[in-house]
């Protein structure tokens, strides 16, 4: 059994993660594929892991996940915030900064 | 392989538990200063600013308590020794000088709830734990508890539009990195089956002395790992390819804030990166060399001509410190014994010198955005003779000029690079900062020898008029860090620790240096 599968599965859909922040406007979108990103590591880690018989990718994976956690709810409050000032989620209009 | 014996061993307790009190004894404050907003009369008065200032206090003592000692903690995860010593002081006053500046700025905006300090709090435990962290896992929680303490003092100001889009754009792009971060360590965890640093050192070691030729897969595996830990390390280092947050994040947010980033957060990135680099990275696996080179060079460049093109004096101060950071590159890619320590004193002297031009800015700020303007500094070199001597000396050493702590960094790094023989990459850097000296020296022109119609307005007091008018009536007017024509007295202890620093390590750096050595010969001491 090999492991590069599992790896190149998971690199997809990182890539998919990535293309997804780089091309949406919605913010939500956009936070939504952060965490494919942190998932896509999840499998990697779950993987290798189960792969070299090791515990420590596990461990690895439950700590993201906590991160995962909150980091979503940062994110939510600052999407919250921005709504109530712009009254749209699309992440176009965040052009105060530009000078 | 594990003795249960060992798991319960008293060692634990004793031993380990130290390596992270310097941490915990900040992190407990923290708790106190948050729990503080229960009780309406000790959150009103100024408790939880000193409460602040004693904990970074207190664990400063502890440090040069312990400072000669090695101590591994929980399992190897955490390592307390001389090279953390360094780096937690130089953050420790990252954090104190931050506090003390932001007293004026948070009572002037009318925010004043403790959690502000609280999150200062965490955010220098934070940075503790990530330079003294010696395993994935805790590089990655930690950068992510530095990282989320960041996006919400970056957001702290309520209701502030610009404040709020820059703490969403840093966190987009943080997270992002942190994204690349974790997925670099699947593929190191892959090739090397270790998450502690030191073992996938001995294990890049080992076979790096065979060969590599027989480890095709083990090879792919590490090379990729490695270079998408170091995209996720870039993003936080702020490096060119993957600068495009900072100067938008350091210009929306509260200008202590943006201080706390550019000297608190970038030291530690550095750091961690330093680790991680001489342990892991510098063996030929690949030639990480060359792309930190092209990484330096694009940062000094990019960083000097933006910060040239720019008249927002933050936005100035973030395209100057991309720049900066590619200075502070060229003394890891130098490499060994004396580039590594010339890079921590680099460090150590870029949070003085950052933080007292920080300070100045304080002064001079208040909820006109035209106040950030450059053109705000016209003539200050005659009404505040002091504050401009001092800006003038902060900006010199960015600049790298002698007697300045900038111009012994930048000794220090060249140096190490010559030796090295990256003759060409140290000429680049020459050019670079013979140019980055003029938009420093644009602002020293501009306080003591001001456009005619420029000094009148600074004179009569009319400065804030410009082209964003009426857009401040019913607010309060005049500057902050300024009271009757006096200026605020948290600012001036911070101005004067950072010129009394920033001229010490000019003057008289083989005190600091010395202490850089001693750390760094730590750093291979497994």
């Amino acid at each position: 059994m090999s492991i590069n599968g599992y790896l190149i599965v998971a690199g997809i859909i990182f890539c998919i993660g990535m293309l997804g922040v780089l091309m949406r406007k919605n913010l939500i979108v956009i936070f939504m594929s952060l965490e494919l990103m942190f998932n896509a590591a999840n499998l990697g880690f779950v993987a290798v892991s189960n792969y070299l018989n090791l515990i420590d990718g596990d461990i690895f994976v439950i700590f993201v996940m906590v991160v995962a956690a909150a980091e979503a709810a940062i994110a939510l409050g600052i999407a919250v915030a921005f709504y109530r000032e712009k009254g749209t989620v699309d992440i176009d209009k965040a052009q105060e900064l530009k000078l | 392989m594990l003795d249960i014996s060992q798991v319960y061993n008293i060692n634990f307790l004793e031993e380990g538990m130290l390596s992270v009190i310097p941490e915990a004894i900040v992190i407990i404050f923290a708790f106190i200063v948050l729990f503080l907003t229960f009780f309406e009369k000790l959150s009103k008065s100024d408790n939880p600013y000193y409460l602040s200032l004693i904990s970074i206090g207190f664990s400063m003592l502890y440090i040069l308590m312990l400072s000669g000692r090695t101590i591994d903690g929980f399992y190897g995860s955490i390592v307390f020794n001389r090279f953390s010593v360094f780096l937690f002081i130089g953050i420790l006053f990252s954090g104190f000088l931050t506090i003390l500046m932001s007293k004026n700025y948070i009572d002037n905006f009318e925010v004043p709830l403790p959690e502000y300090y609280s999150l200062i709090l965490f955010g220098v435990a934070s940075m503790m734990l990530l330079v003294s962290s010696n395993n994935l896992i805790m590089v990655f929680l930690s950068i992510e508890f530095m990282s989320i303490t960041a996006y919400i003092l970056t957001g702290y100001l309520k209701g502030n539009l610009r404040s709020t889009e820059a703490a969403l754009k840093y966190f987009v792009l943080g997270t992002f990195a942190s994204a690349f971060l974790i997925f670099g360590s699947v593929f190191i965890y892959a090739a090397t089956g270790h998450l502690n640093l030191y073992n996938i050192h001995f294990f890049i070691v080992n076979i790096a002395s065979k060969g590599l030729v027989n480890f095709g897969d083990i090879k792919i595996y590490l090379a990729i790992g490695l270079i998408l830990f170091l995209v996720g390390l870039a993003f936080k280092m702020s490096l060119f390819p993957f600068h495009s947050w900072t100067p938008d994040a350091y210009d929306g947010a509260p200008t202590p804030v943006t201080n706390f980033m550019a000297t608190g957060v970038k030291i530690a990135a550095f750091a961690i990166f330093l680790r991680i680099f001489s342990l892991i990275y510098n063996f030929n696996i690949m030639d990480f060399n060359n792309i930190l080179w092209m990484l330096a060079i694009l940062s000094m460049s990019f960083g000097n001509i933006a910060a040239l093109m720019s008249s927002n004096i933050k936005r100035l101060l973030a395209y100057s410190s991309i720049a900066q950071a590619g200075y502070i590159l060229v003394g890891i890619i130098g490499g060994g014994y004396y580039g590594y320590s010339g890079t921590l004193f680099y460090l150590l002297a870029y949070v003085f010198m950052t933080a007292g031009a920080f300070a100045v800015v304080i002064i001079f700020e208040n909820f006109d955005l035209m106040s950030l303007d450059i053109k705000k500094y016209s003539g200050i070199g005659y009404k505040y003779p002091i504050v401009a001597a001092a800006m003038t000396f902060f900006l010199l050493s960015l600049a790298g000029i002698p007697v300045t702590s900038g111009f012994m960094g930048k000794f220090y790094v060249f140096s190490a690079a010559i030796k090295s023989r990256y003759n060409l990459l140290v000429l680049i850097a020459f050019i670079n900062s013979a140019f980055a000296a003029f938009y420093y020296i644009k602002i020293i022109v501009r306080m003591y020898m001001p456009d005619k119609e420029e000094l009148i307005a600074s004179l009569n007091g009319v400065q804030r008029g410009g082209m964003s008018g009426g857009s401040d009536q019913g607010k309060p007017s005049g500057d902050f860090g300024i009271v009757n024509g006096k200026i605020n007295e948290e600012l001036m202890i911070v101005i004067f620790i950072c010129l009394f620093f920033t001229l010490l390590m000019g003057i008289y750096p083989q005190l600091f240096i010395n202490f850089a050595h001693n750390s760094i010969s730590s750093l291979w001491n497994i």
